[in-house]
């Protein structure tokens, strides 16, 4: 230790030597397939005067088939005292007394959830109410009509909380001790079994959710590809050992303060140019950086709750001139957004970039959000794909070396399907369900088969009509959300042997925090930069 | 090579004060970052064996950190995986028929560090450590650091200024990682230079062209609503001399021609025009000293009153603007400068100038009020009494009146208001009276003409 460890590299603590030239050393290539599961139509095919009553529709239909066939496996032979479960079509075919089982939408009524009725109801409001951590609220008392009933005190919600089953026909309240050790969000697809009580609510006895879909084969879709263009697929070349992903959210530039210090320093590690010859062999074989949302801090279009807040001090301490539409062009900062430019500019030269965008990023507030634009990238935009080249299927479409994606993204990397989001879904999930556990969430979302299960309850989102894009179709190998309070990891499997990754990625700018996965065995190690003192 | 580098952190480590790190070095010397790192090594070590103390590092360390390490930014994942294990105590998942949770909760995730350090407290971070793979300087400053954050400045300056390196060729003798693979455009249109000093320039020449504009708008705009700044002989001369002065007539004929029939412009005018008039106002005032002696005959009375304020003694309102005239100047020069761009039209301005001085001179309703009190002496009824006088005289009101159109019309209008001082003070006021008929006047012409519409006229018109 201290410098006397054998391992401690110190040659670089030692008299120049001109004689040795040292290495360059060349970084290990990517193989990156971007999906373009989560792109809108462009302009005026994109419609927003859709009905969302489509799209939990849709989703139903879409998750429907698989929940039927995994809950007819384990319901189907259910039986309690002789009588065996019948499978109902409707909800509202339900009867008193009869065990049964039925699929539907879940939905929550929670004491804190916002509620556009109630937004519409209380317009005496001043402002809006606080963005809340948890729409469970414990301390709400009884006083609510279903406090009679008692029951609601279910695993996902507190006292206060109503769990109801919906599909195109009506609704059944759900109720029983059972819930209560269930992860359950708005928007859920699950099949219940159980009895309808005196009281007319439904007594759930188990629970089954479409869990995960079919998981492609490692380079599947390169081979399918190969197999299109008519080479045979046996044929496949040797493939290079393929290297490692940094995954990086949260950066918050904010260009108020003097805080990038630790951007520079993952800028030279992931360049190569700081730590040690050993370290920055392995640093060559990072062979792509994800940025999962949140690269600006104060950036979205529609300013938080807290921006407001600030602006208005700001405001009113130096009084400012009229504004036209609200918008102040003053207080427009440019910086933040160069820095971004600048600093993923120096990056490209050496290595390929995926862009998330996140919540705070100027794009698209509603999920999916768009990538963001080019234009917020003079220097870096020579890396991105000419707009000449932007197909309508985009399976044309070439390929960025710098490639600013959807939030969530979905994308084939090394042969592995990756499926990413800003963390906004989680976040959203996080607020019905209580507890800190952000894995069991992620997994909870997988298994539901769900990219973003509460659009568009609490979370904003484009009103798709013929399909819920969300709803995930293949299953990935990876799934990481970015802006988590902490780094945490996990490995979940499928009902057929699939096995997903789960990360975590933490907001850099709070933890410093990379998280670099291996690309052959998935395992994740962190990286983290820090300043001493 | 072993010159070049001490001489180079000689001169800007100890002489400039600078901070110097292993990129900045490397990009000056263009060595790679590894030798970079040992001539900062070398460099520190004999300087500080020569004058301990006199050269100030920062290291960074890669490595392992001890967990339990206090200053980890969260400490929570080692401990965080094995709590995990509260799961199995929480039920299952949407009842999935999946195993639950059988996934390796507590498999170790190894972290790595990368931790910049202050050569103070190097030891101190060691002890941290649990292994340490690899230690170098990053860069040297010759007093200690005071805030670490300033060490972003290297990596800033570094972008700024080998902008222009193409790093796909140049990179490579830095050590930076090489991608064979990269791709770019290869249509390059090349971006935007980071240069700050061109942005801050640009500011700097724009506003100069929407002053033109409004001026030469504001007289468009007002010949059609035949409010009519009549251009009134006596201001006319003064201002032409100055005019000529400071910028070529030819100069400022295109601009009119072009934009007479830009509505937006009219917009813009109307908003505008005011301070753009005092400009042009104080800027011929300015000029007018020097320029206007020579061609005294065609002078008229309000231009006498100029020259009056600039003889008698008293004009105070006229001192500070000298300076600022010279600043007017040079921005006149500059306006001349875009303006000789837009030297083409000439022909068209020629033609459209005189019938428009023609009509101008026709109807002066604006500037009537103004003419007239030249011509009529504000009437002072004073009456002394016991060392101070009281009277009345007339003085100039600004008006601020929204007219059918709705735009906001300033007027000036003679009230008279009365008034008491002390006995000292009129006796300037009555030497002035004998060469300019009356000071209130004058003043109050003054203000007069700034607000109004005449000289700007003048200043812009057609000789």
């Amino acid at each position: 230790m201290n410098g006397q460890d054998p391992s401690t590299d110190t040659s670089l603590l030692e008299t120049p030597d001109m004689s040795t030239p040292h290495a360059v050393l060349d970084r290990t290539p990517s193989a990156y397939t971007p999906h373009p599961t989560y792109r809108l139509p462009p302009g005026s095919a994109r419609h927003y005067q859709n009905q969302y009553a489509d799209m939990y529709f849709a989703r139903l239909a879409q998750l429907k088939p698989a929940t039927l066939a995994i809950a007819a496996d384990a319901f189907d032979t259910f039986s309690i005292a002789d009588e065996t479960a019948r499978r109902v079509d409707r909800v509202l075919d339900v009867r008193q007394g009869e065990l049964c089982w039925v699929v539907g939408t879940c939905y929550m009524e929670m004491p804190l959830k916002p509620n556009v009725l109630d937004d519409i109801g209380k317009e005496h409001w001043i402002a809006a109410p606080p963005t809340r951590v948890k729409y469970d609220h414990p301390s709400v008392a009884l006083e609510a009509g279903e406090g009679a009933h008692g029951a609601h005190a279910g695993g996902t919600g507190g006292v206060g909380t109503q769990i109801m089953l919906e599909d195109e026909s009506g609704r059944l309240r759900l109720t029983g001790s059972f819930l209560r050790g269930c992860l359950l969000v708005t928007g859920a697809i699950v099949a219940v079994v159980g009895t309808e009580n005196k009281d007319g609510d439904f007594e759930v006895l188990d629970l089954r959710v479409p869990d995960l879909p079919r998981q492609p084969q490692r380079w599947e879709a390169d081979d399918g590809n190969t197999a299109l263009t008519g080479k045979k697929p046996g044929s496949k070349k040797k493939r290079p050992r393929a290297g490692k992903v940094a995954i990086v959210s949260g950066l918050g530039i904010s260009g108020d303060e003097g805080d990038t210090l630790t951007l520079d320093l993952l800028l030279e590690y992931l360049l190569g140019e700081s730590t040690s010859p050993a370290d920055q062999e392995d640093a060559s074989t990072i062979s792509r950086l994800i940025i999962a949302g949140n690269s600006l801090s104060h950036a979205s279009p529609i300013p938080s709750r807290q921006d407001v807040i600030t602006a208005a001090t700001k405001n009113a301490a130096k009084a400012s001139g009229t504004r036209k539409y609200g918008y102040d062009s003053a207080a427009y900062n440019a910086a933040p957004t160069d820095r971004l430019d600048q600093w993923l500019a120096s990056l490209l030269p050496s290595m390929p970039i995926t862009l998330l965008p996140g919540a705070q990023d100027p794009t698209s507030t509603s999920l999916p959000q768009q990538p963001i634009h080019a234009a917020m990238f003079p220097h870096s935009r020579n890396y991105m794909a000419p707009p000449t080249a932007t197909t309508k299927d985009g399976d044309g479409e070439e390929v960025g070396w710098f490639d600013s994606q959807t939030n969530p993204a979905d994308f084939t990397l090394d042969g592995f399907r990756f499926l990413g989001t800003g963390g906004q879904p989680v976040d959203d999930v996080y607020k019905y369900i209580a507890g800190e556990e952000r894995l069991e969430m992620m997994e909870a979302m997988l298994r539901w088969r769900l990219s973003a299960p509460t659009a568009p309850d609490t979370l904003p989102c484009y009103p798709f009509q013929d399909e819920d894009q969300f709803v995930i179709k293949d299953c990935p190998h990876v799934f990481f959300v970015g802006n988590q309070p902490r780094f945490e990891t996990t490995l979940i499997e499928g009902p057929v042997g699939q096995a997903v990754r789960i990360i975590a990625v933490p907001r850099f700018k709070e933890t410093g925090e990379v998280v670099v996965v291996d690309m052959e065995t998935l395992v994740p190690e962190v990286v983290r930069f820090e300043v001493f003192d | 090579m072993a010159q070049e580098y001490t001489e180079y952190l000689a001169i800007n480590v100890l002489n400039e004060q600078q901070l110097v790190s292993y990129r900045s070095l490397s990009r000056a010397l263009k060595v790679h970052s590894n030798l970079a790192k040992q001539m900062l090594y070398e460099f520190h070590r004999k300087q500080n064996a020569k004058r301990p103390g006199s050269v100030h590092a920062t290291y960074l360390i890669t490595g392992t950190r001890r967990p339990e390490s206090p200053s980890q930014t969260n400490g929570a994942h080692s401990q965080e995986d094995g709590g995990d294990t509260v799961m199995q105590s929480s039920p299952p998942l949407p009842g999935s028929s999946a195993p639950q949770h059988e996934e390796d909760a507590e498999e170790p995730v190894s972290v790595r560090s990368v931790l910049l350090v202050k050569e103070e407290h190097l030891e101190q971070a060691k002890a941290t450590f649990e292994s340490i793979t690899g230690i170098h300087i990053y860069s040297l400053q010759a007093n200690g650091l005071s805030d670490v954050q300033s060490l972003t400045e290297c990596n800033r300056k570094i972008t700024a200024s080998y902008a222009s390196e193409d790093p796909l060729q140049a990179w490579k003798q830095y050590g930076t990682i090489q991608n064979p693979n990269v791709k770019r455009r290869t249509q390059r249109r090349g971006p935007p230079p980071p240069a700050p000093v061109a942005k801050a320039a640009e500011p700097k020449t724009k506003p100069l062209a929407p002053t033109t504009k409004p001026t030469v708008l504001e007289r468009q705009a007002s010949k059609e609503s035949k409010a009519s700044q009549e251009s009134k002989p006596a201001s006319k001369p003064t201002s032409k001399p100055s005019s000529a002065k400071a910028t070529p007539e030819p100069a400022k004929k295109p601009a009119t021609v072009k934009r007479q029939d830009s509505d937006i412009f009219k917009s813009f005018a109307k908003g505008r025009a005011k301070p753009k008039k005092q400009d042009s106002q104080s800027s011929a005032e300015a000029t007018t000293p020097a320029a206007a002696e020579p061609e005294d005959e065609p002078m008229g009375g309000f231009s006498d009153e100029d020259d009056d304020a600039e003889d008698g003694a008293a004009d105070i309102d006229e001192v500070p603007q000298e300076p600022e005239g010279k600043s007017k100047k040079e921005r006149e020069a500059d306006l001349q400068a875009m303006m000789d761009q837009e030297d083409e039209i000439m022909e068209d301005a020629a033609e459209a100038i005189p019938d428009k001085t023609a009509a101008e001179e026709d109807e002066g309703a604006i500037d009537r009020p103004v003419s007239r009190q030249a011509e009529e002496p504000a009437k002072e009824t004073v009456t002394v009494e016991n060392g101070r006088r009281r009277g009345r005289r007339r003085v100039m009101k600004k008006k601020t009146v929204k007219d059918e159109d709705g735009y906001l019309v300033t007027k000036e209008e003679a009230a008279w208001e009365s008034f008491s001082e002390d006995e000292p003070a009129p006796k300037k006021l009555k030497t002035a009276p004998a060469t300019s008929t009356n000071k209130p006047t004058a003043a109050g012409k003054k203000g007069a003409a700034k607000a109004g519409q005449g000289n700007i006229m003048s200043f812009f018109s057609k000789k």
